[in-house]
């Protein structure tokens, strides 16, 4: 979590494949090597809309291997719709691979990975990284209901162990992904990326327990490169990643907003401010 | 060979190669999107507005997209001016392209205080006086709101430095054009022409607003017509230069801000949607008065025939 956009350029990409992975999850994939070169684990991207005129839409980047960099996204709105429209062949600009992502760098032998929803889409590359070096990795899935657990088995092949849990109950165990969490053997570390709710009960478990956690924040973005301080998070002064500001004696806070997207989007768990 | 059309405008004493302004508050320092954006083939950032003390800024959330643009209420977060002149400024310089500073106040003397230490840097060829920010929640907007104040606040800082003072209106307004007149009459030496209208959303889930300031300021395509016709109607009043800004996304759009009256255009949302824009807008305002053998960006400004009636045309098209 340090240098955000040291290699981040537009890129002019073309789409050549597209999976529907459940009704409204797509994941769309694009011949970009090198955004797939300079990515790392938890960096995103922002689409500039294909047709009508409207914002860029921030994206977690999947995978990214080789020439190939992919987006999984749910379609939640307009821009979403749109890009879920993209076809093999078609042209898709981007500007990537932005913010500060996952810190794989710790060591540990033993973590705990937590997605919800579309968080999963933040994680692959985390996975990949961690069980390259080695360690034990154990994700904690949760979605709405059973088929928007999407995915799953593509990081139990990587080699994760995996616990799922569902609102409904529909697969795994019914309830939240946190509780699961909680109720397993401590991680060293943790890493998530979820809905706000679930990464504050994250935090909440992580503090419990002593371990250290790293969350992927999501919030409405603006720019998405840190022009127009949009998307802020409250964080301890104190914090690497907290913005140039004076000290409180020099009408300064021990807590300011820091942007998610350039600052973040990761940070740890126990310097948020939220 | 053949000369290109000339598209450099000069406002007051600010000389910009190209005729755009990227927005203050959209752009950061201009060091976020020197990645994805030439910042040599635009005219200059208008930096982010800088305050006497440090200011925190607005609750989350700060942001909402809506149809055709976006609400934002960011509450003019900024380590003050002190910090900012010591820590910041600095990284500003070398940029290929002008910057211009921005202050907002809470009081006449913060506007000619602010505006004397910022023009006094090197780094900044232009002061732009935000007295119109809808988002803080003291009088922020009231002095661009009242004639009278926006008179006195102009006059103050015009009388701290000779540098290129422009003054960025608000249409949140019963009458733009008589505050207009008066920052000309005050010494403004261009007008940036409109600031955000005010406006609100709610989450009809949680029945509570969707900005945590509660209101904010709408930019993007929805409220270009706004701006338009407010160019148009401070151009028939004024002789200094207007900055045309409000939703501008290409080549048309910007046209029919010269074609109102604006010397100059300034894109915000815009680059929220490509870093590319503004440079595109630039290359193809070329190509445009080329194709129509016009050798400079003035011979459209406020060329629009206003004059033109439906009846006169009705007229035209029977003969």
């Amino acid at each position: 979590m340090a240098t955000a956009n040291l290699h981040a350029r537009v890129h002019a990409t073309t789409v050549i494949g597209r999976r529907v992975l459940a009704p409204g999850v797509i994941v769309t994939t694009l011949e970009a090597p090198e955004l797939a070169r300079a990515t790392r684990p938890g960096q995103y991207l922002m689409a500039i809309p294909p047709a009508a005129s409207s914002a860029a839409t921030a994206l977690a980047i999947y995978e990214a291997e080789g020439k190939l960099a992919s987006i999984l996204f749910f379609i939640t709105g307009r821009r979403t719709r749109e890009l879920s429209e993209l076809r093999e062949g078609d042209r898709l600009d981007v500007l990537g691979p932005l913010g500060n992502g996952f810190d794989c760098s710790g060591g540990a032998r033993d973590v705990a990975i937590v997605a919800g929803g579309v968080g999963i889409a933040s994680v692959l590359l985390c996975a990949r990284t961690l069980l390259g070096g080695g360690a034990r990795v154990r994700l904690f899935y949760g979605a709405r209901t059973r088929e928007l657990l999407v995915d799953a088995q593509r990081f139990a092949d990587a080699g994760c162990e995996l616990i799922v849990t569902t609102d409904d109950g529909t697969l795994g165990r019914r309830g939240y992904v946190t509780d699961a969490l909680a109720g397993a053997p401590a991680p060293e570390t943790i890493y998530a990326c979820g809905p706000s709710p679930m990464l504050r009960s994250v935090a909440r478990v992580a503090a419990e327990r002593g371990v250290r956690a790293q969350l992927s924040l999501e919030e409405t973005f603006g720019c998405g490169v840190g022009g127009c301080w949009g998307c802020v998070v409250p964080i301890s002064a104190r914090s690497a990643q907290a913005p140039s500001f004076p000290p409180p004696e020099l009408g300064g806070s021990d807590v300011l907003y820091a942007r998610i997207c350039k600052e973040g989007p990761v940070f740890w768990a126990d310097e948020l401010r939220w | 060979m053949v000369t290109l059309p000339k598209i450099a405008v000069t406002l007051g004493k600010l000389e910009l190669a190209y005729p755009t302004l990227m927005g203050s508050g959209c752009y950061g320092s201009g060091e976020e999107y020197a990645p994805f954006a030439d910042l040599g083939r635009i005219g200059a950032i208008v930096l982010k507005s800088v305050t006497r003390l440090p200011r925190l800024g607005n609750a989350t959330p700060r942001l909402v997209h809506t149809p055709a643009g976006m609400l934002n209420a960011i509450g003019l977060q900024n380590p003050g001016i002190d910090w900012y002149l010591a820590r910041e400024l600095h990284k500003y310089a070398g940029r290929p392209c002008k910057i211009v500073g921005s202050v907002a106040g809470f009081s006449v003397d913060d506007y000619s205080y602010l505006c004397e230490r910022l023009a006094a840097r090197d780094e900044i060829a232009a002061v732009e006086l935000n007295v119109s920010c809808p988002n803080v929640a003291s009088e922020g907007e009231t002095f661009g709101c009242d004639p009278a104040l926006t008179s006195k606040v102009v006059r103050a800082a015009r009388a701290t430095t000779d540098k290129t003072l422009i003054v960025k209106l608000s249409p949140n307004v019963t009458d733009i054009v008589t505050v207009a007149r008066e920052a000309e009459a005050a010494g403004a030496d261009a007008l940036a022409v409109i600031n955000t209208v005010r406006g609100m959303a709610i989450d009809v889930e949680t029945w509570r607003p969707r900005l945590g300031n509660i209101t904010g300021g709408l930019s993007g395509p929805a409220i270009r017509p706004i701006a338009v016709l407010a160019v148009y109607e401070i151009a028939q009043a004024v002789g200094i230069p207007i900055i045309g800004q409000g939703g501008i996304e290409n080549l048309t759009d910007a046209l029919e801000f010269f074609l109102a009256g604006a010397s100059a255009i300034s894109i915000g949302t815009a680059n929220f949607t490509d870093p590319r824009i503004p440079e595109r807008i630039s290359a193809e305002l070329q190509d445009y008065l080329a194709r129509r053998d016009l050798a400079s960006l003035d011979e459209i400004v406020g060329k629009a025939n206003f004059a033109l009636s439906t009846a006169d045309q009705y007229e035209g098209d029977e003969g």
